[in-house]
């Protein structure tokens, strides 16, 4: 009886930690720090090439083979509109799945895991179409500012102007 | 999804592989093959269809089945003569039931009356027939599914011996009185069958008394609760039971039971088989697994693992192996493996398992997997290694040569004959030669080779669309045959075989052959053909397969409206084949389709754009040509035509195309001559052509999406990615936008 109180107050604390919580894949754009949801991230790589797709956006760098899917690359820096990204060695692709699908997303380095608190995400100010679209929210950690990604809204689009 | 569910999915499986081969058979009794085999072989089918249709309460389709059943037992014991009448009626009532079971699987509701004609018939052929020999028997085979509740109350078992049977009933005059043994091997319950089922059917014939014998029933220390402890002792008392009628009873539990049948004379207890007597299957159960302990490999078949030498399962590339049963070994073991063996035909059932077709194809794509790192091992390999590492390059040479040996093995899993196609066309021809009044005979050849599973469900369209084509437009009339001094009997030939890396599938008539006069003069009437364009004969064939293409002056509603062959043309193209006729005026028309073993694998030739591998498949390139010695024409809107003997041909640029900038200089680049769908070419330009390839196909779709002017993507040795190359829509694309 002891023992089922015990895991239920655990199962209490965790809901409760994981409804206040968010941990976070931290990554950067140059000085910029972006995050997404650790839970959403599969993978972790160098850059090592994509074969290029025509007819798409700029900002869809190409197709890699992830152990024999294809997955497509996204460059975020030109999806912020910052011009593409000239990847080296030592840029970085985060694979994640956003609802059924397979994505990479191409940054400069990735760098930290976070937890943060959900209370603590602020709204994004308005004012510029490209940052409420792309951003979830906004949140602060060490006094530092991460733009929390919404990896659905940089998937989209990609079909519209293609 | 619930158990019962997947059952029903069981099920509906099994009916269209049964529906499958009552077309079949009865394809081939139509064709006055009366084999007795034949007749069982579709009187078993349409009793598993009803089986099972009972067991999910199908009412409907079992009322149906079941009479047709009747009908069909009928003939089998000669009772109702099998005429062209009743073979007609039966095909009509395979589609019948096929309705049935396809409303069942969908859940929709058939109109109450549905098949009541067919239904009425075979009670009436059935009546008619039966009347003198049996009286009343159509009318109570029609109700007897609604009997179904006779009585049978369980009967309570005195444990210490068995009941005697001194005591069975009396038989008035006029009846005859029967003592049948039923000894279920584990073998019945395990096929679903139920003991219940056979004593309430058996109840059809008399009534009947049924004693279960309990002699074998084990301390409940050593009960297996799989195990069979029971057997029963029936007695039936009839106006109409021969021995022939009981043991049909039992004839879906045969080799699965032991069966005794006795008449009973009047003096019942003399002749009663003693139940002690009757082999308990406990004690062959025992037996069985004395037999087993010297099995070394502990196989499951027992019966035939001592005789048979520890088989190596090293060759995955082997067909089906065959089961080793010598006789002496089938001898020397329990009765029940015996019977098992004896009853060849559920032995060889057992060899094949039924399995999702999703899981054949993760086998098929991690395969594919297997085969590119391996060959991008392959490359890895330098003179260097060679020379350092022989034992590695050794393995790796190994594993190369079993890989490939993997692969065909798995295909071979997915490849089907293409006799499950074949074997619609002859009710196909059949009625088209009914509505067209021709007399057609259909000959098929080949019908068991294999292709991949889904290279056949893409076939039957096409295939149909050219059957059809053959019996509307090849074959001609019963007096312009004659006149024409051919027999009365058209004949269109459909066969199959393998040719290297492809499967051939010709359609041949003896017909008139193509109009070519007035396929011309249609293609020039719709545009197809341009005015002053001279077409050799060859090419005016072919034109049957531009879109919207129609020969036929008056729409009927067999072909002829016009969509039908560019139909085919476009089938066959999306699984990578390719289509040609041929065609002898007066003499005969053939067609020739030409498909790719298997859709997983796909040929290609690997060529570069802008620095970017793409693939071309084979299938689709007609030629390629140096960029320096092609012939190109300049268009007012500044694209690119090409000359090639005759023809003048759309120019893609590749890099262009796909907006990228390529530093190779013109004239080191190539030009791709393709055909695209009906018949049409367009010639891409690439920089530079690598090689040719087999390449498994990716989809972009999975994790992206659709691009226009690439058909998916594939992994190369060296694993990066290549994009294929859509041909078809670089084509119309380009003219899109040449258009804008």
């Amino acid at each position: 009886m002891e023992a089922l109180d015990m895991r239920e107050d655990y199962q209490d604390n965790s809901a409760a930690a994981s409804q206040n919580s968010l941990q976070l894949i931290a990554f950067s754009i140059d000085e910029q720090i972006y995050g997404v949801e650790i839970t959403t991230v599969r993978e972790i790589r160098a850059w090592n090439g994509a074969t290029p797709l025509p007819n798409t956006r700029e900002y869809v760098r190409g197709v890699i083979n992830l152990r024999g899917t294809i997955v497509p690359i996204f460059d975020l820096r030109a999806r912020f509109g910052d011009g593409k990204t000239n990847p080296t060695k030592n840029h970085v692709v985060v694979v994640m799945s956003v609802g059924e699908k397979w994505i990479g997303i191409l940054v400069d380095a990735v760098s930290d895991i976070l937890t943060v608190s959900k209370d603590d995400i602020h709204a994004v100010p308005e004012g510029n179409a490209n940052d409420t679209e792309l951003l979830n929210g906004i949140v602060t950690h060490d006094s530092r500012m991460v733009g929390l990604i919404d990896l659905h809204a940089v998937v989209a689009g990609a079909k519209e102007d293609a | 999804m619930s158990d019962l569910d997947e059952f029903k999915a069981t099920y509906f499986d099994e009916c269209s592989e049964l529906l499958l081969e009552l077309e079949e058979q009865f394809a081939a009794i139509e064709e006055g093959d009366r084999d007795s085999e034949r007749l069982n072989a579709v009187f078993r089918a349409i009793h598993s269809i009803k089986g099972g249709g009972g067991a999910f309460g199908f009412d409907g389709l079992v009322k149906f089945a079941h009479s047709f059943e009747t009908l069909l037992d009928y003939v089998r014991d000669g009772r109702v003569e099998l005429t062209e009448e009743v073979v007609t009626l039966c095909i009509r009532s395979v589609d019948i039931v096929a309705d049935f079971v396809n409303a069942a699987r969908n859940g929709d509701t058939l109109p109450a009356e549905y098949g009541a004609s067919e239904k009425a018939s075979f009670d009436a052929l059935a009546r008619g027939e039966a009347a003198e020999t049996e009286a009343g028997a159509g009318e109570s085979d029609e109700d007897s599914m609604d009997e179904f509740d006779i009585d049978f109350t369980p009967v309570s078992v005195d444990l210490s011996a068995d009941k005697p049977l001194s005591d069975l009933p009396v038989s008035p005059d006029g009846e005859s009185s029967w003592l049948i043994t039923f000894t279920p091997f584990p073998t019945l319950y395990e096929r679903a069958n139920d003991p219940l089922l056979l004593f309430r059917e058996l109840a059809l014939l008399g009534s009947i008394e049924v004693t279960a014998t309990l002699g074998g029933l084990p301390t409940l220390d050593q009960f297996d609760p799989f195990g069979v402890y029971c057997s029963w002792t029936i007695a039936l008392t009839s106006d109409k039971a021969s021995e022939e009628a009981i043991r049909e009873v039992f004839e879906f539990v045969d080799g699965d039971c032991e069966i005794t049948v006795e008449k009973q004379a009047g003096a019942p207890a003399a002749e009663i088989t003693e139940p002690d007597d009757l082999p308990s299957f406990a004690d062959l159960a025992e037996e069985a697994k004395a037999e087993r302990k010297f099995v070394p490999t502990g196989e499951p078949d027992a019966d035939s693992a001592p005789a048979a030498p520890a088989a190596p399962a090293a060759d995955v590339g082997a067909p089906t192996p065959v089961r080793p049963v010598t006789p002496a070994a089938a001898n020397g073991v329990s009765s029940a493996a015996a019977s098992e063996e004896a009853n060849g035909g559920r032995a060889v059932g057992m060899q094949s398992i039924r399995v999702d077709l999703d899981k054949v194809d993760r086998v098929v794509n991690m395969v594919g997997e297997l085969v590119i790192t391996q060959s991008m091992l392959t490359q890895q390999m330098d003179d260097a290694i060679r020379d350092r590492y022989q034992e590695l390059v050794r393995g790796i040479e190994v594993l190369a040569q079993t890989t490939r040996g993997l692969q065909d093995a798995v295909m071979a899993i997915r490849a089907q004959p293409v006799k499950s196609v074949f074997s619609r066309m002859p009710r196909l021809v059949r009625e088209l030669a009914a509505k067209t009044g021709k007399k057609i005979k259909l000959e098929t050849i080949g019908e068991n080779t294999e292709i991949d599973k889904t290279v056949i469900e893409q076939l039957s369209d096409p295939l149909t669309h050219m059957v059809r084509n053959s019996a509307d437009h090849g074959i001609e009339g019963l007096e312009n045959r004659l006149a024409s001094g051919k027999p009365e009997t058209g004949t269109i030939r459909l066969s199959a075989e393998q040719a290297g890396g492809n499967i051939l599938i010709v359609v041949e008539d003896d017909g008139q052959g193509i109009n070519r006069e007035r396929v011309l003069e249609i293609g020039r009437e719709r545009g197809i053909v341009g005015p002053d364009q001279q077409l050799t004969d060859e090419q005016i064939d072919n034109l049957i397969f531009a879109p919207g293409f129609s020969t036929a002056s008056e729409i009927s509603d067999i072909s002829g409206r016009g969509v039908g062959m560019d139909v085919v043309l476009s089938n066959i193209k999306k699984i990578g084949g390719s289509v040609h006729v041929r065609s002898w005026p007066g003499k005969g028309t053939r067609m020739t389709l030409r498909l790719p073993l298997t859709l997983a694998v796909l040929d290609v030739m690997l060529v570069k754009v802008a620095g970017s591998p793409y693939v071309i498949p084979l299938s689709s390139i007609v030629e390629t040509i140096q960029n320096s010695r092609a012939d190109f024409g300049h268009m007012p809107s500044g694209g690119k035509v090409l000359q090639v003997r005759g023809e003048y041909v759309q120019v893609v640029d590749l890099a262009r195309r796909f907006e990228m900038v390529t530093d190779q200089t013109d004239d080191n680049r190539f030009v791709v001559l393709c055909e695209a769908e009906g018949n049409s070419k367009v010639a891409l330009v690439v920089d530079d052509i690598i090689g040719q390839q087999q390449v498994v196909i990716k989809s972009l779709e999975e994790n992206f999406e659709r691009i226009n002017g690439i058909a998916g993507g594939t992994i190369l040795g060296d694993g990066n990615v290549a994009l294929i190359v859509d041909v078809q829509s670089l084509k119309t694309g380009h003219a899109h936008q040449n258009a804008a």
